[in-house]
């Protein structure tokens, strides 16, 4: 099998062309191949979603894909949440405002979460934004701040 | 301080959105991870696979020979060049270990480094790792502090007579003659197991040779940094001012990285020795295995009471599985000492007693971890307190309520000689169970319990020692006083005011809690103040963030130096303006007569203080920078009650908290909604403590949980919504700051183990082992065996 591959891939919203090694997981490609150090590693077990980035409009755990896996993917990454002026996406702010993160290690991971939860659940309950929620760890929180900025996210988004 | 102060609404008590947030929320963090400089090697560590051995001979040599691999270093390579860790003297102090950065003839514990790998990148690092042979011969481990202590155990050091690392007999009063003249005397033991601090990110360094100004910078994951400076330069053979330490972006600290570990300080070697960056990140196995645990005691308790449930005598012996080398700088003391020292908390204890030992074990090292000793020895206590008032028939409530300290009584010394002052522990329960509907909670409880459910109801009241000036020791027993640290204060040119000091946050928002305080104490406004508080190299000395310190010295070091700044502005403003300095104030970043009739921005007077200083007199143009030492002597006791109810499964013994109250008094408060994340973010730590959270270890000192798939900690759907309120008094400390960060998970871990007993012991069950994993619970109701 060859060891490197070469790949297409659009990381928010730039399109990039590189050759990779084949063991690279999707999480390193993005952090050491591109520089978007945004998105963060805390358990590269599948368990804590820190890595969490969207891929094709779902959210996928990015240390356990590897970067070939996404070869054609659409990718988008905290990085890629502000709009081109510059303005935070409504959950950036919602998280900010409501105080929703202390050492936001999990925070990149917390807001592709929350996107894709509003997107298919517009109006979470308390229970539904939990539960889903409940793959993404945070030690500093205690997830109460975090809960109020989905809620806030959810209602802003409605308007 | 003056009363001319303000114009505009105080700063302090509100919740100021933390501007130091914004980029961890646009994912422009700079975490240690994301450091890249050039030319930068990478660093991968070989660590034991056994729990005690002999290392007969490590070959590297074809890990030397793989493409991309820069050297390859044993504990040999460096013996001699850099200076190990020997165990800070401690009063109570055993026998001493010294810790080699990489082991040398013997492992003492899954997971110590022997080798260190550079390579271009991490994962030829690792490669290479994968290549090294080591053969071991085993040795037999100890892993269990009982079975330590005994005459004829393994040593896990080769110099000492026995295991333990530290030791103390503590009596005060007539703890004999209390409990011989007792009522009731209740004697329990408790398992408390072991745990970590679990931070989401692992620790790292980046250490770079002549980057900048300084011979050996230091990117390091850490809550000390000038800590960190003193010893890289003590143990490299350097001086303190040839090293510039700066603390990143940190993902939770939590105490975990507050020690001093062998692989920081080698990298900072290797980078020296190779005249380039090297970078080692932790990664998760590595961070279960390497970075400090935590609790892991066995407590006996010994309590007497008179007929009317006060205590007479408090005693307990405990031990404490210390894992296999004293935790540098802070001692194998940390929960030996404050388990036994601080068991008291809140409550009137008059003659107390307590035998307790750190021993050594072939295990991780255990360290500081939030609020150190207290949760496992606070939960003990209450337990006990709850078993009283069953067999005297007084309501726990109440008959915590009967021995709380009284604000009357302070200030108040208790059996451990720590004193009380200014702290609404009764208030705290009054208001905790007038919030949580007390008497109905429990009539509900009464009524689900007669329909088969199984409902527990908690109540636990702590006390935390925060803010320690010099008079109190933070690591009991040790000659270190970490009570003194500086803030710098600077009018830039632009008339904005930068805020130094070397008192990282890992999201406690310390920058935001030291510009409010700043904005109310000069009059300038939030978004003319900035504040940096991670840079040995602009920061003036500060021991750093560990011990519910941070705000409490921060705050307190700005007001001291604000008032020196603010005599200089006022100074310069009255002669600018030519008005007597009586008749100046300072608001909304303006130098302004009290009737307003003239004004002059700072940031006019500051530029023409700096650019176009020709004519103003010289005593009037001293800077515009002051730095000030804060020292508040003593520490301020915070406080508070939690109200925890849970129910049972009492199919799969799962334990789900239906209702969580808490009262706290952190003193005066200076944002409203950062302290309430700090508690709450302590509560839910508390809630992983008491009821999952377990680092467990086999017979041979093989470690069972070195995944987050192992190691489980809550997640949204196992952490309460919390109702927080408080019962604030002011402290002592300048501003009547008390620190926040570690109280509340004492009070989650005995509310929530009171509540699990509470549910259990109406059926007949019991619980003395913690967590109360499920299987625990349905074996302490016989359910299961
Ligand atoms: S790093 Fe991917 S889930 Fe934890
Ligand atoms: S904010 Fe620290 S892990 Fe979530």
């Amino acid at each position: 099998m060859a060891r490197e591959q070469r790949i297409e891939v659009t990381v928010n919203g730039r399109r990039y062309e590189k050759t990779v090694p084949v063991r690279l997981s999707l999480a390193d490609f993005i952090r050491d191949h591109l520089d978007l150090t945004g998105t963060h590693l805390g358990c590269e077990h599948g368990v804590c979603g820190a890595c969490t980035v969207m891929l094709d409009g779902r959210t996928a755990r990015s240390c356990l894909t590897l970067a070939v896996q996404a070869d054609g993917a659409e990718i988008v990454t905290i990085e890629g949440l502000r709009s081109e002026d510059g303005k935070r996406h409504i959950v950036q702010d919602a998280f900010f405002e409501n105080f929703a993160l202390q050492c936001g290690y999990c925070t990149p991971g917390m807001l592709m979460t929350t996107i894709e939860l509003l997107q298919d659940t517009p109006n979470p309950s308390e229970a539904e934004i939990r539960e889903a929620l409940s793959g993404n760890l945070c030690r500093c929180s205690g997830y109460q701040a975090i809960i109020k900025a989905v809620q806030v996210a959810a209602e802003k988004m409605q308007k | 301080m003056s009363d001319t102060r303000f114009v505009n609404q105080r700063a302090v008590g509100t919740s100021v959105l933390p501007d130091e947030a914004i980029p961890l929320v646009e994912g422009d963090g700079r975490f240690l991870n994301d450091i890249k400089l050039a030319g930068m090697y990478h660093v991968a560590f070989l660590r034991s696979q056994h729990a005690h051995a002999r290392i007969l001979s490590i070959d590297t040599s074809k890990a030397k020979t793989l493409s991309g691999v820069i050297k390859v270093i044993t504990g040999k390579d460096i013996l001699g060049k850099v200076e190990p860790f020997r165990s800070m003297p401690n009063r109570f102090s055993g026998g001493e270990s010294v810790q080699h950065w990489l082991a040398v003839e013997k492992v003492r514990f899954c997971g110590e480094a022997i080798c260190a790998v550079v390579a271009e990148d991490r994962a030829t690092a690792e490669d290479a790792v994968e290549l090294i042979e080591v053969e071991y011969d085993p040795l037999p481990a100890v892993t269990d502090p009982r079975e330590g202590e005994k005459d004829d155990a393994p040593r896990v050091h080769d110099t000492v007579t026995n295991n333990y690392l530290i030791k103390r007999e503590y009596q005060r009063g007539e703890p004999a003659k209390a409990f011989a003249d007792a009522h009731l005397v209740i004697k329990r033991q408790f398992r408390i197991h072991r745990k970590q601090a679990l931070c989401l990110e692992g620790r790292g360094v980046v250490a770079a040779w002549r980057e900048g100004s300084f011979p050996l910078t230091l990117w390091i994951s850490h809550q000390l940094p000038y800590v960190v400076r003193h010893y890289i330069a003590l143990h490299l053979g350097l001086a303190e001012n040839d090293v510039r330490i700066i603390a990143p972006h940190t993902g939770g600290g939590f105490g975990q990285k507050a020690s001093i570990y062998p692989e920081e300080f080698l990298c900072a070697h290797l980078a020296l020795t190779l005249r380039r960056p090297v970078k080692w990140v932790e990664d998760r196995f590595e961070n279960m295995v390497a970075s400090t645990h935590a609790r892991d005691q066995y407590i006996e308790v010994e309590v007497a009471f008179d007929k009317d449930g006060r205590i007479l005598a408090l005693g307990s012996d405990i031990w404490v599985d210390v894992g296999a080398y004293s935790t540098y700088l802070w001692s194998a003391g940390m929960e030996p000492l404050q388990t036994g020292g601080l068991m008291p908390g809140p409550y009137k204890v008059p003659a107390m007693r307590y035998r307790t030992r750190g021993v050594a074990t072939n295990k991780t090292p255990v360290g500081p971890y939030r609020a150190v000793g207290r949760p496992s020895a606070s939960a003990s206590l209450e337990l006990v307190l709850d078993e009283a008032a069953r067999k005297l028939s007084i309501d726990p409530a109440e008959l915590r309520m009967r021995n709380l300290i009284p604000m009357e009584a302070m200030p108040y010394r208790n059996a451990n000689n720590l004193v009380h002052d200014n702290v609404n522990y009764v208030p705290c329960l009054k208001l905790a169970s007038a919030k949580a509907g007390y008497e109905k909670l429990r009539a509900e409880q009464k009524e689900l319990l007669s329909q088969g459910k199984m409902r527990g109801i908690g109540i636990s009241c702590f006390a935390e020692l925060t803010g320690l000036g010099t008079t109190t020791a933070v690591g009991p027993g040790t000659l270190l006083q970490p009570g003194r640290d500086a803030v710098t204060l600077r009018l830039e040119t632009t008339g904005v005011l930068t805020i130094a000091a070397a008192l990282p946050s890992q999201g406690q928002r310390i920058m935001t809690a030291m510009r409010q305080v700043a904005c109310d104490e000069l009059g300038i406004k939030l978004e003319d103040i900035t504040s940096m508080s991670n840079d040995t190299s602009m920061a003036p000395y500060g021991f750093g963030t560990f011990a519910s310190r941070t705000a409490v010295f921060g705050s307190g070091a700005v007001i001291q130096a604000a008032k020196e700044l603010r005599r200089r502005i006022l100074a310069l403003g009255a002669f600018l303006l030519e008005v007597p300095v009586e008749q100046l104030t300072i608001a909304n970043s303006e130098i302004q007569t009290l009737d307003r009739s003239k004004s002059l921005s700072l940031r006019a007077m500051a530029e023409r203080s700096f650019f176009t200083a020709k004519g103003i007199p010289d005593e009037l143009n001293k800077g515009f920078e002051v730095t000030s030492f804060y020292d508040p002597k003593h520490g301020s006791f915070a406080g508070g009650a939690h109200i925890v109810a849970v129910d049972i499964d009492t199919d799969t013994g799962q334990v789900s908290i239906t209702r969580y109250i808490a009262a706290e008094d952190i003193g005066t408060i200076i944002n409203p909604a950062v302290v309430e994340g700090q508690i709450i973010g302590g509560i839910a730590q508390g809630v992983g403590e008491a009821l999952m959270e377990e680092l467990i270890y086999d017979e041979e000192g093989q470690p069972r949980t070195v995944t987050l798939a192992d190691y489980l900690i809550p997640s949204a759907i196992d952490i309460p919504n919390v109702e927080l309120h408080h019962a604030s008094t002011p402290s002592h400390a300048l501003g009547g700051f008390k620190g926040c960060g570690e109280g509340s998970i004492i009070g989650a871990v005995g509310a929530i183990a009171c509540a699990v007993v509470d549910a259990m012991s109406r059926r007949g069950g019991d619980l003395h082992e913690f967590p109360a994993t499920p299987e625990r619970v349905l074996r302490g109701l016989g359910v299961v065996t």
